[in-house]
């Protein structure tokens, strides 16, 4: 427990040195209120951008409040989703790259107390920046359209957390066997993208599948719909999660050349 | 600390770097791990230090619990986290190798001062010369006080300068602790060491003592030279096929046996007035004793 603060403490600092206590949150909150912004100010945009022939009129429908939420959380399903593997695909290749893993694993430290610390830390980063970015993009919404409930806000904030989770574990993972960061990402967004693909082609079969966790979000905001099915994507992706967990820690313990 | 190793053996996919090694480490000794490149000196340190697992045998010590904490460990190349200081990262061990609280602060320091690094402690490890992080590697190595220090080549990538003052630390340290280490100099290895552990190949080609190294396959031989020819000079002292004439004038006697006393090589030359140029008794080198072992 002594050394897994001692080396979560450790992960912290170096966060908050190499500045991805700053990008991060802030990247992610940019990309939270874009979108209500930018449904706010669409027909300006269009009227000021686009060639329109004289006398012609646009009409928008204005959606609600819960609608802008939901799109928000599509963004956070792609670019977010990019984004935290970009953040979090190097916290052990580089140290095993690095050879400085040698010095950590020479003293009395589990392969166990290593991956927690990496995993929560990123987690807590991941969950901090997007938990801040949701809040103000709500906010926003309340202003702009018309007001959603907090309580439904929060919900789906937690059931979202859990795809995020999942997601930074699956990296974490990924990360114990292979040894070069882009080769991380880019296997983790392959399969994560393959595994939302396949949720959307073979719905029947992928009911426990981590990506229907941003459907089951967003149809808390919007119609509190599909909730017979709640508890079987929650609880297989912690469920997973936990498997690529032990996963992560077992690889590390058996992979020799540090 | 007392190590003992039975039938240590290591296979990476197949090729198998240990072949079965047995040796023991005495407590308070120095020794040596010399050894050709690629003879598997890392793969046995990083066994030693818990770093690999073994494929077969086993590595005995004296302390019962996670023996690690009694372990300094220093790489071949001692790599940091950039964006620390040499303090923070002192730290960091310490508070890993449950160095307690009140003292931890204390020992940092003295440890950066034995390793002469007071000056730079609070700049970024980053900007540190190779030699500078070859200092915090023996530092993070002995801030926790081991019993047992092992070293992974700690001087082969410095400069004459440095390599003298890790030495002399190691001269230090070695009155504290148990220490082994692999080095490919072996004019290095003659000066602080006292044991030799000889690896080729996965396999031990000598363990001992230096001395008794030395006493086994180290060779003594007489050069003369002189102003006359002396090609006939001791007929009846010693046997025709232990002399090597390089000239008329030069001679090297290879084998020396108890009987033959260099005096009476000395008084039959002046007796039959030859004038002396050289009179040289020398030993094998360190590292004429390493080849000879080495190509066993």
């Amino acid at each position: 427990m002594k050394n897994f603060i001692t080396l979560f403490q450790k992960e912290m600092l170096e966060s908050k040195r190499n500045g991805k206590w700053i990008w991060l949150p802030v990247v992610i909150m940019i990309l939270g209120i874009s979108q209500p912004i930018t449904t706010y100010y669409m027909p300006q945009i269009i009227e000021k951008a686009g060639n329109l022939p004289e006398g012609a009129k646009i009409e928008f429908p204005v959606p609600t409040g819960a609608e802008v939420l939901a799109a928000t959380l599509s963004q956070y399903g792609t670019i977010g989703t990019l984004l935290f593997v970009l953040a979090t695909m190097g916290v052990i290749s580089q140290e095993r790259q690095n050879n400085v893993l040698t010095l950590i694993m020479a003293r009395p430290v589990s392969a166990f107390q290593y991956i927690a610390s990496k995993w929560s830390s990123q987690v807590i980063i991941a969950l901090t920046s997007l938990f801040l970015s949701y809040v103000l993009t709500w906010y926003y919404t309340n202003l702009l359209f018309s007001p959603v409930r907090w309580i439904d806000v929060l919900i789906s904030f937690l059931i979202y957390s859990l795809w995020i989770i999942f997601i930074l574990t699956f990296t974490i993972w990924l990360g114990t066997f292979l040894r070069n960061s882009g080769g991380i990402a880019g296997v983790s967004l392959t399969l994560l993208a393959a595994l939302s693909l396949l949720t959307g082609l073979a719905t029947r079969y992928m009911k426990w599948s981590p990506a229907t966790l941003r459907d089951q979000a967003t149809s808390i905001l919007i119609d509190q719909k599909n909730l017979d099915t709640f508890f079987l994507p929650v609880f297989s992706t912690i469920i997973l999660s936990i498997i690529l967990f032990a996963l992560a820690v077992n690889t590390l313990k058996r992979f020799e050349h540090f | 600390m007392f190590v003992q190793v039975n039938q240590l053996q290591k296979v990476f996919k197949g090729h198998t770097a240990i072949k079965g090694i047995t040796f023991n480490i005495k407590e308070g000794s120095c020794t040596a791990l010399l050894g050709p490149n690629g003879a598997g000196k890392t793969t046995t340190l990083h066994m030693l230090s818990g770093l690999l697992s073994p494929t077969k045998g086993t590595i005995t010590y004296s302390k019962e619990r996670d023996y690690r904490s009694h372990i300094g460990f220093m790489p071949q190349h001692p790599t940091f986290f950039n964006w620390m200081t040499p303090i923070e990262f002192l730290q960091f061990a310490g508070k890993l190798s449950a160095v307690p609280k009140n003292l931890l602060k204390e020992q940092v320091n003295n440890t950066l001062s034995f390793v002469g690094l007071t000056e730079a402690k609070n700049r970024k490890i980053g900007g540190f010369s190779g030699g500078m992080k070859q200092r915090l590697g023996l530092a993070q190595a002995i801030l926790h006080q081991p019993e047992l220090l092992i070293l992974d080549e700690p001087v082969s990538a410095l400069d004459p300068t440095g390599r003298r003052e890790v030495l002399t630390l190691m001269e230090k340290l070695k009155e504290r602790m148990t220490i082994l280490f692999s080095t490919h100099v072996l004019h290095d290895a003659e000066q602080v060491c006292d044991e030799v552990l000889m690896l080729k190949d996965g396999e031990i080609k000598w363990d001992g003592s230096l001395t008794s190294l030395k006493r086994t396959f180290s060779h003594t031989a007489i050069h003369i030279e002189t102003v006359e020819p002396i090609k006939n000079a001791f007929d009846n002292l010693i046997k025709p096929h232990t002399i090597h004439f390089t000239t008329e004038n030069n001679a090297t006697i290879l084998e020396i046996t108890p009987s033959l006393h260099t005096n009476d090589l000395l008084t039959t030359l002046l007796s039959k007035g030859y004038t002396i140029q050289r009179f040289e008794v020398t030993e094998d080198s360190l590292e004429d004793v390493y080849m000879k072992v080495v190509e066993i």
